[in-house]
């Protein structure tokens, strides 16, 4: 997964410790005005989904959902945004990962601290992925038909 | 007679809700209390089932429902549906396509060649049944152990794909199942903001089956299969697996990853049928899917969706057929409310039907007494 896209950050983000990410955006942006485009807030969202049978949309259920929109003014004037919509209830680290957006997109000072989390983010996706990969490897089917050299016959 | 309010039960309500606190933790200095993350994944079924029935996709308070109702998955669920109720409505996710699913199990009943292969995954399916006496005992020691042995494993292989073609779309392309037209279909219908009024749309009967209530809507296939119904399904495909939720990003619009949910899937073809003006025949289908590992709900769920069909087509010929007999009767909070009221005081009703039992006592008395003398 490709740490330089944007719209990796969140999935790479959510992956590594949220008090880690909470205590990064408050270091980063100490000493900057905070504006909300939107307020913070969290609550659910409907889970649309598209049959796989006859092809129609349904709901299958609710999601959490936490999101912030923040407008960063730096010492020196220059304004940044960020934002964030993510699968949990809490509101400050959807703030927290707006912030981090926003920093990342603008190359602001502490991006370089944030890709360090980026970075750790993926590696910790890559053992999660290749860990469901080795659930499919070790019970692939190798079908073959009964009476040909297989599983049975090499047991027995 | 008039209703009564009566006091009095305060003390022993309070203290009802202590004792069932104590027998959670009546083990005392022997006992380790259930932290999240052990229900989530030891009881990782359990934990399944009433993250689907309660309807709401939380993975930490499902586990937190599952401990404070001491494992009654009705009563989990309920809890964690009267969360959702608290929570403001912020979104609804575009329509997401299981396609997308990054599976972690993938079988199929129509073909032993599909494309991508076959992969059992974790499942119980080839189990002996027999109990594992060895986990009766079993140390921290030897259960990390498991996990440490697995991690160790070199087998993984990176050219297995995230994600697998649908067996259906074969089918589709072969001509056995009748097209789709994704652009023509209709907003689904939201069960947790309208109230079922029959005839209602099948976007309605899905969300519902949903988040049913496994064992019931279990019962209810069960009868298709026996015999009250003809759906005869054959399992095109059942996949478990995690399909990632994508949200727009507020400031650039892009599509991005905002988490994943597990959950299950089963996609069935029945019988074939025609069409009144003469189309080509082609498979009928059922579709089944619910948050959470929970196979069972998602292969009953797909078998009721045929049948459903069936009867809003055709009219119900039986009761799996009837979409209001089905989706008033599945759904696990609304059937166990219903039951365990008649445990809560109906002194005033049942003083009513005993004085009108004694008075037609009497009168059948008099009446005796009448054609005797």
């Amino acid at each position: 997964m490709n740490i330089n896209e944007r719209k990796n950050w969140i999935r790479l983000l959510m992956a590594v410790n949220k008090k880690q990410i909470k205590q990064l955006a408050e270091q980063i942006t100490s000493g900057w005005a905070l504006r909300y485009k939107s307020l913070p807030q969290s609550g659910l969202g409907m889970l649309k989904l598209r049959d796989g049978a006859l092809q129609e949309p349904f709901y299958l259920g609710e999601i959490p959902i936490a999101s912030a929109w923040v407008e960063l003014t730096l010492p020196n004037g220059d304004k940044a945004e960020g934002a964030a919509q993510v699968m949990d209830d809490d509101k400050d680290l959807a703030e927290a990962l707006a912030v981090c957006d926003a920093v990342l997109a603008n190359q602001l000072v502490g991006h370089d601290l944030l890709t360090v989390l980026l970075q750790q983010g993926a590696n910790k996706l890559v053992a999660e992925q290749r860990n469901r990969k080795q659930m499919l490897k070790r019970t692939h089917v190798d079908f073959s038909l009964l009476g040909a050299e297989g599983e049975y016959d090499e047991k027995n | 007679m008039g209703y009564v309010a009566i006091k009095g039960g305060g003390l022993a309500i309070k203290g009802a809700e202590d004792t069932l606190d104590y027998l959670r933790c009546e083990q005392g200095d022997s006992g380790t209390p259930l932290d999240m993350d052990t229900i989530e994944h030891q009881l990782r079924f359990l934990h399944g089932r009433v993250l689907s029935e309660g309807g709401l996709y939380h993975p930490k308070l499902a586990a937190l429902a599952i401990k404070q109702s001491l494992g009654d998955t009705l009563e989990a669920a309920f809890a964690l549906r009267a969360y959702r109720s608290t929570k403001p409505r912020l979104l609804e996710t575009p329509v997401l396509d299981t396609s997308e699913m990054r599976v972690t199990r993938r079988i199929s009943a129509a073909f032993k060649d599909i494309i991508g292969g076959q992969m059992l995954g974790a499942t119980t399916d080839y189990a002996l049944r027999l109990m594992r006496t060895e986990l009766l005992d079993e140390t921290p020691e030897a259960f990390r152990a498991i996990a440490k042995h697995w991690f160790n494993d070199e087998r993984s292989d990176s050219d297995i794909p995230d994600t697998f073609p649908k067996v259906l779309e074969s089918l589709r392309a072969d001509g056995l199942l009748a097209d789709v037209d994704k652009a023509a279909v209709e907003e689904p219908f939201d069960i947790t903001r309208e109230p079922l009024i029959f005839p209602v749309p099948r976007s309605a009967a899905l969300a519902t089956m949903a988040r049913g209530e496994t064992g019931s809507l279990l019962a209810i296939a069960y009868s298709n299969m026996r015999g009250y119904g003809d759906v005869h399904p054959t399992v095109a495909e059942l996949r478990v697996g995690y399909i990632p939720v994508m949200l727009p990003h507020p400031v650039t619009g892009e599509l991005i990853e905002a988490g994943e949910v597990l959950m299950t899937e089963c996609e069935i073809v029945a019988m074939y049928e025609g069409d009144d003006d003469n189309a080509k025949p082609t498979f009928s289908l059922g579709y089944g899917a619910c948050f959470g590992n929970n196979e069972v709900k998602a292969i009953a769920m797909a078998i009721l969706d045929r049948s459903l069909q069936t009867g809003m087509k055709n009219g119900p010929t039986n009761p799996s057929e009837d979409p209001e007999f089905v989706l008033l009767h599945v759904d696990g909070i609304d059937s166990m409310g219903f039951c365990t009221h008649y445990k809560m005081p109906h002194y005033v009703t049942f003083q009513s039907d005993m004085d009108r039992l004694r008075t037609t006592q009497d009168k059948a008395d008099a009446k005796s007494e009448g054609a005797m003398s």
